[in-house]
């Protein structure tokens, strides 16, 4: 079903580019800057591995970061967003026992996570386009690459040494909805609600033991931004 | 820089180029294959616990409390770290182990900088999953005696290394190297020294080796820790002191007893680790494992110990007999020499209570049954040899003799296979003495390992008795230094007795003794610095 969803969104967004700009908007193009206020609604099964009590399980934090987008206009009601903030630091806190042996482990950030998380999403806007308000939704595919992997000091102390951190990266689906104020032929004031879903599996390796649980996250972000049409 | 290398970094992963990012280093990875190699510095803490942590954490379970109140109050926390080294097989091949680190923490002053070694060489273990590092998961069959060890050693200011022998935990022998002084004195030794270059890296690194080593072990360890011991000492290496416990050093006086009819508590679980062992490492055990085994249990008996499967499913499978070791029909010797054919008969027939007083004799009897493990012609066979080229020290036992280093003797030249390897392996053999102070500690009434196998050293030994070697009989008169020791045992174990019956106490006897040998041994190498 994912999968479906990725496809027809891919495949509706590149017909729709295909068939040229929207012919009734000479300002085609479209760049926004904002913040993106991302909470990460994880779900995680339990650390599982060698030397490893039962119940230690890991969560989220929540970040704001910068939010960039390019949109293109395809046609009257359709459009396409490539959206992507400013990699953020999130960090992961173990959740579980408030001690494992005699150190501190609920609540504790155990791991910092840097990640590029670019969208892909085809948007249909219902109003007219020469309307000041422009409510839309939309739907798309995200692509999830975590770049920095980090073990905190607490972290590397619980996990028993120098620790190595693997994340592969996640391809899931996004959807969105939102408004877009034109306050100008050229700016405008847009705010959405976005959620993905992206899936991995963080596996650790301290001294050659790994362990391992799988994450599912819905990232879901509220985006305030400005933008500009040419 | 640091801003333009996270920006290329961004492209080049919303691009979906790799090698972009980076990661946390995971410390180094030896190479080399060489005895004695740290594999993975710096090693892995799988275990950190405060005193206190610790004092609760025993606390909580009912054979830990005991254990609390007779290793007293931990003053240090202890992190546990597991290692893995390379060792060597009995065939010179290279090997991959583990081992446990114990390194005690804590603000006391006994608690870090340099401090004195304990090495530590566990029991018998059947389940070849095994790993004394893994002291805080009660799953696995090792978490007791590594509770022990920390309570008693870490928990005191000692710095402990346990290695899990060849054929446990990740080792991929696949067997074990039972019994096999030469062998497991190069794992502890490999051990050792790869415990050593850990200490450097640990998260407390200012803990480091004070020089002093201690060496002890209990049961099988007991034994492994003498040949330690034997080892380091051909080497010209110093132990300060050694605390064998339990052990069967006198292997082959014990076996002739056993084949004599005295048979131990767990001897079905000890004979095939004994024979796999020394098939694997001599070649002279049996031709097939029906020259030794009756033909119900024969088949497979090589590849069942260590192994993953409980040994009461073992029992409950008919793989192995819980306690019949030999045929309740005894065999008669006929190889028509009249006097050892009679000597032999008697040897061979069931334990009587005219021989052994009633309570021995029903252990023994115990040992007897239908499906038995040993056939009756190798237990003829056996028994006729260890008649024609007998172990001195056994014949005068039996004879009821006082055993003195003049009548300790090996046999001269066992003709059977499986005496020739216990004699090999026998701690007799090599004409050599502990160097420096050595406590053998054990219960006189120990129906696992007879407490023969101590009186048997105590006797070659006996020049250097009450000067290097001392011995502990946890069950004597209690007197000296560790009158309180024997009397907290006797008393532990009357309390066993009336709780669960003489029968059910009998068996909990070779394990209750555990804790005790080890106080004494730590309070032992606390006057030898």
């Amino acid at each position: 079903m994912q999968k479906k969803i990725i496809t027809l969104a891919l495949g509706t967004a590149l017909a729709l580019a295909a068939s040229g700009a929207y012919a009734h908007n000479s300002h085609p193009n479209d760049i926004r800057i904002g913040a993106y206020f991302v909470h990460y609604d994880s779900v995680a099964t339990d650390i599982s591995g060698p030397f490893t009590p039962p119940g230690l399980n890991t969560s989220i934090g929540s970040v704001t970061t910068l939010y960039l987008a390019y949109v293109r206009t395809l046609s009257a009601h359709f459009q396409v967003e490539f959206a992507f903030g400013y990699p953020p630091v999130t960090y992961a806190k173990g959740k579980g026992p408030a001690t494992v042996g005699s150190l501190p482990y609920n609540g504790k950030e155990i791991a910092s996570i840097r990640w590029v998380s670019p969208t892909l999403l085809l948007e249909y806007t219902f109003l007219s386009p020469r309307s000041k308000w422009q409510p839309f939704v939309g739907v798309g595919v995200n692509y999830t690459r975590f770049i920095d992997r980090q073990i905190t000091a607490e972290g590397a102390a619980v996990s028993g040494g120098p620790t190595s951190i693997s994340l592969p990266s996640s391809v899931g689906p996004a959807v969105t909805a939102g408004v877009t104020y034109r306050w100008s032929a050229r700016w405008h004031f847009n705010a959405s609600y976005s959620v993905a879903q992206v899936n991995s599996r963080l596996t650790t390796d301290t001294a050659g033991i790994l362990r391992s649980n799988e994450v599912h996250f819905w990232p879901n972000a509220v985006v305030v931004s400005v933008g500009y049409s040419f | 820089m640091k801003k333009i290398g996270t920006v290329l970094c961004v492209a080049m992963a919303v691009l979906g180029v790799a090698g972009c990012g980076h990661n946390s280093p995971t410390g180094t990875v030896a190479s080399t294959h060489q005895r004695g190699t740290l594999v993975n510095d710096p090693p892995l803490r799988v275990a950190s616990l405060s005193a206190s942590g610790l004092a609760a954490d025993l606390t909580a379970q009912p054979s830990g409390s005991s254990l609390l109140q007779l290793a007293g109050t931990p003053v240090c926390g202890v992190d546990v770290y597991y290692l893995k080294y390379w060792t060597v097989a009995p065939d010179d091949s290279p090997q991959l182990a583990s081992a446990a680190l114990m390194v005690p923490t804590g603000p006391a002053p006994s608690c870090s900088g340099p401090l004195p070694i304990v090495e530590y060489a566990h029991g018998t273990a059947t389940s070849s999953t095994y790993d004394i590092a893994d002291v805080t998961n009660p799953a696995n069959p090792a978490s007791a005696e590594s509770a022990v060890i920390a309570a008693v050693f870490a928990a005191h200011g000692y710095i402990v290394v346990a290695p899990n022998y060849l054929g446990y935990d990740i080792s991929t022998l696949g067997y074990h190297p039972y019994v096999d002084g030469a062998e497991n004195a190069i794992v502890m030794i490999d051990a050792l020294a790869a415990a050593r270059k850990a200490l450097l890296s640990t998260f407390t690194p200012q803990t480091s080796d004070d020089g002093r080593l201690y060496v002890t072990g209990y049961s099988e360890g007991g034994y492994e820790a003498m040949a330690t011991v034997k080892a380091m000492q051909a080497a010209g290496e110093t132990v300060t002191a050694s605390a064998p416990s339990s052990g069967p050093y006198a292997l082959e006086a014990f076996a002739d007893a056993i084949f004599f009819g005295q048979v131990d508590i767990g001897s079905t679980v000890f004979a095939p680790l004994i024979t796999t062992s020394y098939q694997h490492a001599y070649g002279n055990a049996y031709s097939q494992t029906s020259d030794i085994y009756s033909s119900t249990y024969a088949a497979g008996i090589d590849t069942l110990l260590p192994g993953t499967t409980p040994l009461s499913t073992l029992f409950q499978d008919g793989k192995l007999p819980e306690a019949a070791l030999f045929d309740s029909t005894t065999p008669t010797s006929s190889t028509g020499i009249p006097a050892l054919d009679t000597a032999a008969d008697q040897l061979l027939a069931l334990p009587s209570s005219a021989q052994y007083g009633a309570s021995l004799a029903a252990l023994f009897d115990a040992g007897f049954g239908t499906p038995y493990l040993v056939n009756n012609t190798y237990r003829v066979a056996y028994v006729d040899d260890a008649i024609l080229h007998p172990d001195q020290a056994e014949m005068a036992i039996l004879n009821h003799q006082t055993l003195t280093s003049s009548d300790v003797g090996l046999a001269a030249s066992p003709a059977v296979g499986l005496r020739q390897d216990l004699k090999l392996n026998d701690m007799r053999n090599g004409d050599w003495a502990p160097e420096e102070p050595m406590l053998m500690c054990g219960g006189d009434q120990d129906p696992e390992v007879f407490f023969l196998n101590t009186q048997i050293m105590a006797a070659q030994w006996s020049p250097y008795l009450g000067t290097l070697v001392n011995v502990l009989d946890l069950n004597a008169t209690p007197s000296g230094q560790f009158a309180p020791l024997q009397t907290a045992f006797q008393t532990t174990y009357a309390g066993l007795v009336a709780a669960q019956g003489p029968s059910a106490a009998l068996q909990a006897y070779h394990t209750t003794e555990v804790p005790f040998c080890m106080v004494a041994a730590r309070d032992f190498f606390g006057q030898v610095q």
